[in-house]
Parts: C-alpha cells; structure tokens; sequence
C-alpha cells in the first residue's frame, strides 16, 4: 500500500491502522481493500445514498474478492457430532480382525489418556463387511452402499488427527481452530472473508437434525471475535425457519409493507435531520429484513422440489422426527433409520447453495457410540445413524453434479475425531449385543472430502494395521482447515483478523497449518 | 544478519518517499509501532523466536556495535543497516523476509529514517509509561462549564476548522444522559422540567440525581458482568445451570454505593484474604471473589478435571491482566509475548498467585458459599427440629417390627427427606477459597503452553515490567489486588478511564479498549486520558465522580448531528467536535422498550428469569431444565436479569451483539444487521410492548383521554422519543393508522388475532380494528432509528 497524500495520517499511525477496530470500515480490511474502503465510505457518508439501497461499504456481507484465484466458492460441511467410527466405515483391518478380542499391546497404552478406557482394554476388529468400491477401489463398508456408489467423487482422508479428546473441545477445534470457546467458526471466517451471494439469505447458514444440539453449542457457530453480522444462522425446520422471521398473527404482508414504508420515510426524515450514515444502513436492513421473510421460507420450503429428488435424498417434507420433539426421555433411544431429518437438511443444504449462501453447516448428533448405555452402541446404533445419513450424503453429490454445482462447491464430511480399534471396558468387558462400543481416538480418524478443487477418487494418508496411529501423510485439523480455506482463494496464513493484540487466525498462530497439496485437483 | 552491510547504498525508495509533516518523529507512537509488529516477531524479547541474535527492543543491543555493523546508528539513516536492511530490493536481504511478510511501506520506512536521523532516541510504549497529570491546555476556547476536559479537545481541534459544538436540546440531553447513567429512558416530567429550565445547575442537579439512581448500578453491572463473563450456567459440553445470581446482586449493589475501585478490585480478586470485623462484610467479600468463579468448567464424561482445573486458572490470569491492565496475555502462556513485556516466566509466576485455590473443576463446584436468608434459616430450623423430634419418637419405640415402630420410622424418614430436600433447594455460591499450608501447589511452567509438559519451577510473582511489588514475598492474590490499583501501575487507571469514556461517547480515547500494549491503537487524545487517569486514580477512585467530570464537560453536552463538514474532516469522530452517537445495547433496546411502554418491572435483584424466547432452542446435549417462558412480572424485568445460558444465550439480545458469558468480553462491536430489525419487528416481547404503547397512547399527560389522530401519535412519539415531536412529525404515523384500520376493518379476525397475540387491552367500546391499526403504529415508533439511537 503506497500512500496517497490524503491517508497518509493512516500510515503515520500503524498503531490505529493494526486496531482494525471494527467500526464498518474494517469489515473490508482483508484482502488490501482496506484503504479504498474507507474512501469509498466516506464519499458515501457525505453523499448520502437513495433510502433502499445500503451505502456500498457499509454492507458487511458486500461479496468480497478472494486473496487469490478460488477452487472452490461455497462449502457444504456435514458434521457427524460424537464422531463415527472409522473402523467400522472406512478402515479396512484384517490384522485388527485377527487380533480382535486380545488385549490391546502396550505400546499403544503408554503414555496415553482416554475419556474412559481403563487398564488393558481389548482389540476390537470392523463389526461390519469391507469392499473395495468404485473405479478408485476405495474400502467402504456395508453400511454405506450409496455413499460406495459415489465413492469416486470423494477424497477420503484416512490418516485425520486432532489433539481433543473430548467432544466439545474437539468439535470446537474443528470448528473454530481453537479448543476453547471465544473463536470465531469457519463458517464465520468464511463468509467475513468472501461475503455472501445472495442479499436476501443469511451468508452462513446452520442446520441441525439428530434431535439434539452438538456438544459445544451455537459456540460452534458462533462469530467469536469477528462481528457478529458473520455468525452463524441456524435455520430451522419447524417453527419460523428463521428466529423472529415470521410476521406477528394478524400481520400480513402488505400491513407490513405498509408499515415499512411509513418507518422508512420516519427514517429518512430522522437522516436529514441528523447527517449519520448509520441511519440509512438502518433503513437498507429493514428493507434486506422484508426481502428476507419471503426469500429464506421459500428457499427452505421443501414442497417445491420434485418427487424424485425428494426420493433421491430420501427426504419428507414436513416431517418431524420423534427424537426432534422429545424433550424429556434420551433420544437415542428413538433413533429409527427412516428419520429424514438429516435427509431433509442435505437437500435444504443444495437449495440453499443454489441460492447464494456461501456457507452451509449440517449437525447430526448421535455418533458417540460408547457401548456403555442403551443407544449408543457400534453394533445397533451405528447402522441406525448410518441408514439415515447414507442415501442422503450420496444424493447431495448426485445431485450437485447433475447440477454443476459440485466443481464449485466444496463438500466435507467428519467428526470431531475418531473411536478406538479397542473396545471401551469401563462398563463391560465382554462383547454382548447392543452394547459393543469404541472410546474416543484423536490419533487417526477418516474424513472425506469432494466437489471444488478436490482430487477425486482419491485415499489419501494410511493407519498402521490397527488403524492406531497414521503411516503415510498424516493430516492435521489445522490442514483441513488451511486447505479449505485455500480452495475458497484464502491464504489461511494471511487471512487474519487482529483481536485481543494478536493477529487470529482460523489456522492459529503457528505455521504448521499448510494446504494439503495432495488431495488439490 | 549474517551478511556485511554495506554502508553507501542509498536506497532508491527514500529519493521517491514524501515527507511526513514537521512534527518530530517520537519513538513511543511513530517508531515502536512498527518494530513491534514489523521486527519484534523475530528479534525481540521471545528467546525461542529470535533469529540471528538480534535484540531491537533493547537500545543497547539495537545500538550496539556488531560485526557486521550497527544496526541503528544515532543521527545516520545512511550508517544503520536497519535502514539498508528494510529498503533492500535483494530478496535475500531484504528485511522483513520477503517470502511470508508485506514489506515496509514507504511511509514506515521514511518514520524510521527521520527518527535515527533525529538521534534515534529511545523511549518506551505510551501506556507503560507512569501516568502524570498534565495540566489542561490554555483555557482558550474553554466552554461556559469550564472542564479541562474541553480544554484538552479544543486544543486538538486548533487548525482543523472544528470547535466543540453548542449543547444538544434539552430533551435530547435528558434523555442521553438517562440512558448512559440508568439504562432506561428519563422520567418525562423530569425531562420537561429540565427543558422549561435548562441551567448548568439545573443539568447538575439531573445528573446527580440519575447518579444516586438503584439504577445506575444495574446498568453500569452490565459493563462489568461482560468482563467478568458473567453466566447462569457452566459452560462446555453439559453447560448445567450455576447459582451466580448473588455475585451479580453484589456488582449492582457496590456501585450503587460508588465502592471506590481499589475495594471493588480487592473483594473480588480476594475477598476471602480480608478477614473483616463483622460476619456480614466477611460473607460480602466471599461473594465478591466469585468473580473468579464465573470460569467456566467441564462435567463432560471422561474429561480430566485437572485440565479443565488449570483452563480455569489460566483465564483467571488472562481476564485479570485484560481487565485491569488492557493486555493480552494468552500468547505469553506458549511463548513469550513478542509485542509486550510479559515473558513464558512471567506469565506463570503470576499464574503462581492464582493456581492456589481449591476449587478444581469439580462436579458441584465447590467450594461454595452457603446463602441463607433469615426466612430460610427460620424454615430450615422448623424441618431440623421436626426431623430432630420425629427421629427421638422412632428411637423411643424399644420394639421392632410392630406397627406403631413402622409408622414412626417412616415418619422420621420423611421428615429426614424433607429437610433434605429443602437444603438442595437453598442457594450455594462458588467462590475462591485459598488452599491451606500443606496442600499449596508447586507451579511449573507448562511448556509451549501444555499442562502435561512442566517445566521449571516458578516462584508466584507480579509482572515485574510494570511496578514493583505490593505487600509480601511471593505475593498472594490480595497482593495482586493492591499492586493492580497502586499509584505506580500505568495501566489500571488509563484503562478504567478510558472504558468509561467509551461507554459515554461510543468509542474509546483508545478505540481498542482491549488491548493498550504495543498492538493497540493509539489515543486520540493521550493528554486527556492521563488526566482522566489521574482524576480518577487521585481523586479516589470514583466512578461516580468521573462519570460526572466527564457528562459536565461540553464535549459531551454536544449536540450529535453530523453535518457534512463534520462527515468530511472527521467521519469518526475521533476529534470529538459533536457528542457521541451510536446504537444502544441490547439490554436498553429491551428495556426502554418496556419502559416506554409502562411494562417495565422495577423489581431488582434475585435469581434470573426467562421471559419470552422461541420455542425449542434449549435443545442442547444433557441440560434437561427447560425454558419456561415468565408470566406476571418476570416477564417484564430488565434485561440484566434474563437467565444467560452460555451456549444458547437468550437470542435476542446476541442479534444486538450482547456476548454468551464464555470469555471476557471487554467491549461489544456494535452491528446493523437485518436480523435485529426482525427482533424489534417480531419478537414477541417487543409486540407486547407496542400493545402496551399503543394504550398508553390514547392517554394524554394530563390524563384525559386523546381521540384526535394527530394527537394520538404525537403523543407515541412524545413517549418513546422523550421529546415533543417536530412539525408534521405525526403525519406518517397518522396515515399508516388510518390505513391499517381500513386494513383490518376489511378482515377484523386479522384484527382480533393481533390483538390476542399482542395481549393489547383496548380501552372499552373501541373496536379490535382501531385498536390494532394502534398497535402497528406503536410498532412503527418502537423501530424509529432514533429510538435505537442513543444521540
């Protein structure tokens, strides 16, 4: 940045320049667009703009140019919230076969800490049947055979690790880059960096099914530091889809149209009067808020999509599972793999991308499968989780594709971490049905990845014969994250946001968190 | 620097650069910025981060003679390699590195240039510096009300065209200071009183009695309970409800008494450390420390309590420093700070001070402090003595098994139940308490931040860059108390006064409240702010008294308006010639609402409520305690007392950037979102409180009863805005009644639908059509700009 004569107060002060303080000019600081920015708000503020239309700079979802050539323009993320088990999915064992019920070698013990493994627990082999599938000849198992149709689409990472062991220190580590609460999510990230599409719908929106919320809450959406213009929306399927969206009853649309325009002309008489700028970007919103009431239920509306691709997705309008209403008795206990919650959500997540918003989040809940009570089990649970989730995934890529839309979207699906190859013993020792169960595993999990920029078809990384510890390319969570940042044109070690005198990054302060050049098409 | 400097090269870039205006280069605020954030990272005080061995925050190695040269050499540009070094073209010369840094700009490098040419004199950063009370400039263009305070902004605003403007209009000032000192909208008779006599002494006599208001503490604890990530629950995965309501009575009521902040900061970092005379002020000072208990804690399955023990101990430290001092310390838990002087050694000699309390991330929070009421004692007595009575009745049967040694013994059990049950029900606090001679921890620091990796022992200490010690060797945490307000601390009392400023002007002498070290931004006024400081800190340290100083000033008398002169030189205001204008928080927004619309609970303190939310939110993983929207009046209290879930905080006020009590929140960014227009228009609290306006609005001042259009309305605005509206003001609300009232009299079951929903009562013989077109009105003037606006 060269200093024209009339900033040069900027340069001469980096102190405030770094404060990227967070009044509406900073919303455009990334990217160097800072110093054009404040020029072109200042020459708004003083020009005043028509009421309706929100001064240029002042709208912090305004679609901003990426760092660099994107791969990718929108994400899909699917979050498996208590994290499935990669044995029993993706991780092809035949050695852990063997020495399933033996107990569990030392060397892996040692020096190690678990949420509730205790003593020497027992090997645990798949409690499924392994293929090869697809032209890639990737190894899935039986509980997901749609997902095996699409398996080519997808680059699965077996080699995942993460440093959390429990569930919401480590979803927060997903989602946030920091195993705390306070940071700022990706999605947030995600949208302050590139804005949003479509000005009628949140930038970044939240889905959750699985009949609970996931361990760490709406922290896991949340904006953190960033303004909260960025955070998260968690649109819902039953009630307003939008918090306070609806009209009160008796309120039509044209009463409040008509009501909006006696506010606007209250409004713009209040900004003749008083000169502020904030005051016209006041009247913008009120103006988004109208346009948003009528955009964010039809695009969440259901019942506008076609027979077949409802049954693609196995998805219901409408429907509401019983573990989305329970609110006294566990839910997993009502899980039935015919819930098309999650279902649902897949294809509101590929009519919500159609449509603009840049970043979609789905939370299933109901992947901790522990063994230890009713409900959580590999051996009943995981199939239940598996048969709702399955056919869904794959219509997303199905359907994504014939679309166009995958090149450019950016679909990932994980958990916050993996399950032990032992078996979990604080409760019982030996194998009995419905309660066969795995502890938490951050040495190696299963992630996939597909659509934008992706290298499809592809097994990247691999775990010892146990599945223990990676071998080949091991991926931290600080990658998956610099990579996904990457592909949307965002160089995750410049893309930062300056808060509590540190320079925050989504792939925090140190520099290990490099893009994965290997699973880049 | 490995390579030989040459010494002759005259950088290209230097022949091309400006000049940068006369004014003297100053190392504090034109140079240190840029060593720290451009050449600190790799050649500063980190010993593990440095490269080349090359110091730049010390004069003496900067200035020193090198191998390969000086690096900085007083009074030549040409001699120093800093310079050659930073306006290198050579790639792998060129500093900062050329691969992962921005270089210099051209005017950073001409700062640097002047400086050494000026004899690159050394200095420290700003707010390290002692504060010393500079006397205010000249009284030259000082206004009628006489404060330095205008003293020091005109002698800013000479040269730039601008003055400090006139006053605002009378209710417009009654109403801007109600809402900085209460929280709540002014008393309109108040108001017009003020208006029909707008004297100095006149505007004294409110100010004081908004000072003197219950509700001047419930506002200004809202402040305080964002540092003090204040919440009704836990945090974490299960994020369980947490008794904390009392520390939170406390905050409201020690304002309310104006506790000087040097026994404000004392009782909560260690109340528990000051033995007092009489058993209530002991039993205060343990609800103080529980400011420190509002850490957040984990009850996950499977998790290590020690983990989530020392997670709490480490934001202790972190919101300490934050709070008082304006520093980040979160860096120096895994490295030393490369900008500010806190080194990995320091960061756990002071972690030292707090790592020896009890409380260890246990399931119910213990340690905890019993709060019995006087009603509550009596109770518990009345079950212990029946329990007591009932349990010698059993004993007194000698033979089992008959009927009559049934029906005692089950009589002595429920009764034994009863009291239990009641004792689970009385309120329990958790608070500090010091671990005892014998158990005390040993410190180590945790390497590259990881608990699970100790290293060296550390001796507990304060943060030796800034003042020495206060009281003993190691210090304990009343030491800390007293060295963070002594007279040598530098920061305590420039962060304080200046967090206030920001709460009356919008934005801060320092805009980054949080952060006053070598990254934050530079004050707009640094005069005016060390005298701030030292009023306060002198003064003894009342908030009260500095709220007034300031609010009597006429910088802030100014009226708000932005003309286009003022858009043009100062679009921000950072030169304060016109009052502050920006949106209220989300708690006023709620609460003026109801205030306005006569709902408002005056109620104060107690435990939190749940007035109206959506249906469904609390759907979190284990918390099975549901949302229970309030009837009566916990429906109407302010918004201070809404139940804060940390994970799902009360939707509303998170859309007006109010924060979930997580982490430390030192100031609210403030948004313009469409979402928060969908809360004033829709959310259910807000639609009651237009029904409520709606009726209040066909009642004139007198009492008599209104029926002319243009009467009702302006009376809406008169009430919402605590202003008389402008001419032709009413004329929009007037029309968009009449129209609504067609509306509804074309479907008046749309009518009787907003009406039940709105729980209006009309008054008697008006039909539900008039009445709702009112309340459409009414919602209108709840969603005037103006009435968002504290202006």
């Amino acid at each position: 940045m060269t200093s024209p004569a009339g900033i040069s107060w900027q340069s001469l002060d980096p102190g405030l320049e770094r404060a990227r303080t967070v009044t509406r000019r900073h919303f455009f600081s990334s990217g160097g667009l800072g110093l054009g920015a404040i020029a072109l708000e200042s020459l708004s503020a003083r020009d005043g703009c028509a009421a309706g239309e929100p001064p240029a700079a002042s709208n912090p979802l305004a679609v901003k140019r990426p760092m660099m050539p994107p791969r990718a323009t929108r994400v899909i993320y699917i979050h498996l919230a208590g994290s499935p088990s990669q044995i029993d999915l993706f991780e092809h064992k035949p050695e852990l076969a063997r020495m399933s019920g033996q107990d569990c070698p030392d060397s892996f013990l040692q020096g190690k800490r678990f949420a509730f493994i205790k003593g020497v627990p027992k090997m645990l082999g798949a409690q499924f049947r392994f293929e090869r599938r697809g032209e890639s000849g990737q190894w899935v198992s039986e509980l997901m055979p749609h997902v095996a149709e699409v398996i080519d689409k997808a680059c699965v990472i077996r080699s995942m690790q993460s440093d959390q062991f429990n569930h919401a220190p480590a979803q927060l580590f997903v989602h946030t880059g920091a195993p705390r609460l306070g940071g700022a999510s990706i999605g947030s990230w995600v949208t302050y960096g590139l804005g949003s599409d479509n000005e009628n719908l949140p930038g970044f929106v939240v889905l959750l099914s699985g009949g609970k919320t996931p361990d760490a809450g709406a922290s896991l959406w949340g904006a953190g530091f960033l303004p909260s213009v960025y955070q998260g929306v968690q649109c819902r399927t039953t009630g307003d889809p939008v918090l306070y969206l609806g009209d009160p009853p008796g309120i039509d649309r044209g009463m409040r149209r008509r009501m909006l325009d006696a506010l606007a002309e209250m409004n713009a008489a209040e900004h003749a009067a008083s000169g502020d700028a904030e005051t016209l970007t006041r009247i913008a919103q009120y103006e988004l808020a109208y346009r948003m009431q009528m955009a964010v239920p039809e695009v969440m509306d259901l019942s506008r999509e076609p027979r077949h691709v409802l049954e693609l997705y196995g998805a219901r309008p409408g429907a509401v599972a019983a573990a989305d209403t329970a609110t006294t008795v566990d839910v997993r206990t009502l899980y039935r793999g015919d819930d098309p919650t999650f279902a649902n959500n897949c294809l509101l997540a590929r009519r919500l991308v159609e449509h603009g918003v840049r970043f979609v989040q789905l939370y299933d809940w109901g992947w901790d499968h522990h063994g230890s009570s009713p409900g959580e089990s590999i051996d009943e649970t995981l199939p239940i989780k598996c048969r709702q989730t399955d056919r869904a995934v794959a219509a997303l890529l199905v359907d994504l594709d014939q679309r166009g839309l995958l090149d450019e979207t950016l679909v990932v699906w994980g958990g916050e971490f993996g399950r032990t190859p032992m078996m979990q013993n604080n409760v019982r020792t030996e194998l009995k049905p419905g309660f066969i169960g795995r502890d938490h595993h951050p040495h190696a999990f299963t992630m996939w990845l597909a659509g934008g920029g992706i290298r499809s078809g592809l097994a990247w990384g691999a775990t010892d014969e146990f599945g223990y510890y990676p071998v080949e390319n091991p991926v931290s969570i600080r990658e998956l994250q610099a990579t996904i940042l990457h592909l949307l044109g965002l160089d995750p070690m410049r893309f930062s946001f300056s808060s509590q005198g540190l320079d925050q990054r989504l792939v925090g302060p140190t520099n290990e968190g490099r893009p994965v050049a290997g699973i880049m098409a | 620097m490995t390579r030989r400097l040459p010494t002759f090269v005259v950088p290209l870039l230097l022949v091309v650069t400006a000049p940068v205006g006369a004014d003297e280069v100053r190392y504090g605020r034109d140079v240190l910025p840029i060593l720290s954030t451009r050449c600190f990272p790799c050649h500063g005080r980190d010993e593990a981060a440095r490269h080349a061995g090359l110091r730049l925050d010390l004069e003496s190695e900067a200035k020193a003679d090198r191998a390969t040269g000086r690096v900085i050499e007083s009074g030549s540009p040409a001699a120093s390699g800093l310079i050659e070094r930073v306006t290198s073209r050579d790639p792998d010369v060129v500093m900062p590195p050329g691969d992962s840094h921005e270089p210099l700009t051209a005017a950073e490098v001409e700062t640097l240039r002047r400086w050494i040419a000026e004899g690159a004199a050394w200095g420290r950063h700003w707010a390290f510096e002692p504060v010393v009370r500079p006397e205010p400039p000249d009284s030259t263009g000082r206004g009628p009300a006489g404060s330095p305070i205008d003293a020091f902004v005109t002698a800013r605003l000479i040269g730039s065209g601008l003055e400090i403007r006139p006053p605002a209009s009378a209710h417009t000032l009654a109403r801007r200071l109600a809402l900085d000192l209460v929280g709540l909208p002014p008393d309109p008779a108040v108001a017009d009183a003020f208006a029909a006599n707008p004297s100095v002494a006149a505007y004294e006599r409110l100010v004081d009695r908004l000072l003197a208001a219950p509700q001047f503490g419930e506002h200004w604890a809202r402040l305080w309970l964002d540092l003090a990530r204040y919440a009704d629950t836990k945090g974490y995965e299960k994020d369980l409800g947490r008794t904390m309501w009392p520390y939170r009575d406390w905050v409201v009521e020690s304002l309310n008494a104006d506790m000087p902040l040097d026994q404000f900061t004392a009782e909560q970092l260690a109340g528990d450390l000051m033995p007092a005379a009489d058993a209530d002020t002991t039993r205060k000072r343990q609800i103080a420390t529980a400011f420190h208990r509002t850490t957040m804690s984990n009850d996950e399955g499977g998790t290590d309590d020690e983990e989530f023990r020392v997670a709490a101990v480490k934001d202790r430290v972190d919101t300490t420093v934050q709070v008082w001092m304006g520093l980040t310390m979160g860096c120096a838990k895994c490295h030393t700070h490369k900008y500010d002087p806190i080194s990995l050694h320091d960061y756990y000699a002071f972690y030292a001070v707090f790592n020896q309390t009890e409380d260890a991330d246990r399931g119910d929070d213990a340690p905890r402090l019993e709060m019995v009421s006087s009603d509550e004692r009596v109770e518990r007595d009345r079950l212990e003595a029946i329990a007591d009575h009932a349990r010698r009745a059993f004993d007194a049967h000698k033979t089992p098994d008959t009927p009559e040694w049934l029906a005692a013994m089950g009589r002595a059990d429920a009764a034994k139940r009863a009291l239990g049950e009641f004792e689970q029900s009385l309120t329990l606090l958790p608070v500090m308490r010091e671990l005892p001679e014998g158990r005390r921890r040993v410190t180590r620091i945790h390497q590259r931040g990881n608990f699970l990796d100790p290293g060296a022992e550390v001796p507990a200490a304060v943060l030796p860059a800034f003042g020495g010690a206060v009281g003993k060797a190691p210090p304990d945490r009343l030491d800390v108390a007293r060295w963070l307000v002594s007279p040598d601390n530098p920061l305590t009392p420039r962060v304080w006064a200046n967090r206030v400023w920001a709460r009356l002007f919008g934005i801060g002498i320092v805009e980054t409240e949080e952060d006053f070290g070598a990254l934050g931004a530079a004050p707009s006024h640094p005069e005016l702010l060390d005298w701030l400081a030292a009023e306060y800190r002198d003064g003894g340290w009342s908030l009260k008294k500095l709220v007034k100083t300031i609010v009597m000033s006429d910088t802030y008398r100014q009226r708000s308006d932005v003309t286009p002169e003022l858009a043009a030189v100062d679009p921000r205001n950072r030169m304060l010639a016109r009052g502050g204008r920006f949106r209220l928080s989300a708690e006023t927004i709620r609460d003026q609402a109801l205030a306005v619309s006569g709902l408002l609970s005056p109620k104060m303190g107690g435990p939190p409520v749940m007035p109206p939310q959506p249906a469904g939110l609390w759907r979190s993983t284990y918390n099975t305690k549901s949302w229970i929207d309030a009837e009566g009046e916990n429906r109407f209290r302010r918004g201070l007392y809404t139940f804060l879930k940390r994970t799902t905080p009360y939707p509303s006020f998170t859309t007006f950037d109010a924060g979930s009590g997580e982490i430390c929140q030192i100031r609210r960014i403030r948004t313009n979102t469409p979402l928060q227009a969908l809360v004033t228009l829709n959310d259910p609290v807000f639609l009651e409180a237009a029904a409520a306006l709606a009726g209040r609005m066909v009642t004139a001042a007198d009492g008599g009863s209104l029926t002319d259009p243009t009467a009702i309305a302006a009376r809406g605005l008169r009430l919402a805005l605590g202003r008389p509206p402008r001419v032709g003001e009413p004329a929009p609300l007037v029309r968009l009644m009449a129209d609504a009232r067609s509306r509804f009299e074309a479907d008046p079951s749309a009518a009787e639908t907003l009406v039940r929903a709105s729980r209006a009562r009309l008054p008697p013989g008006e039909t539900p059509s008039a009445g709702a077109a009112r309340i459409v009105a009414a919602s209108a003037i709840l969603n005037l700009d103006e009435f968002l606006t504290r202006n």
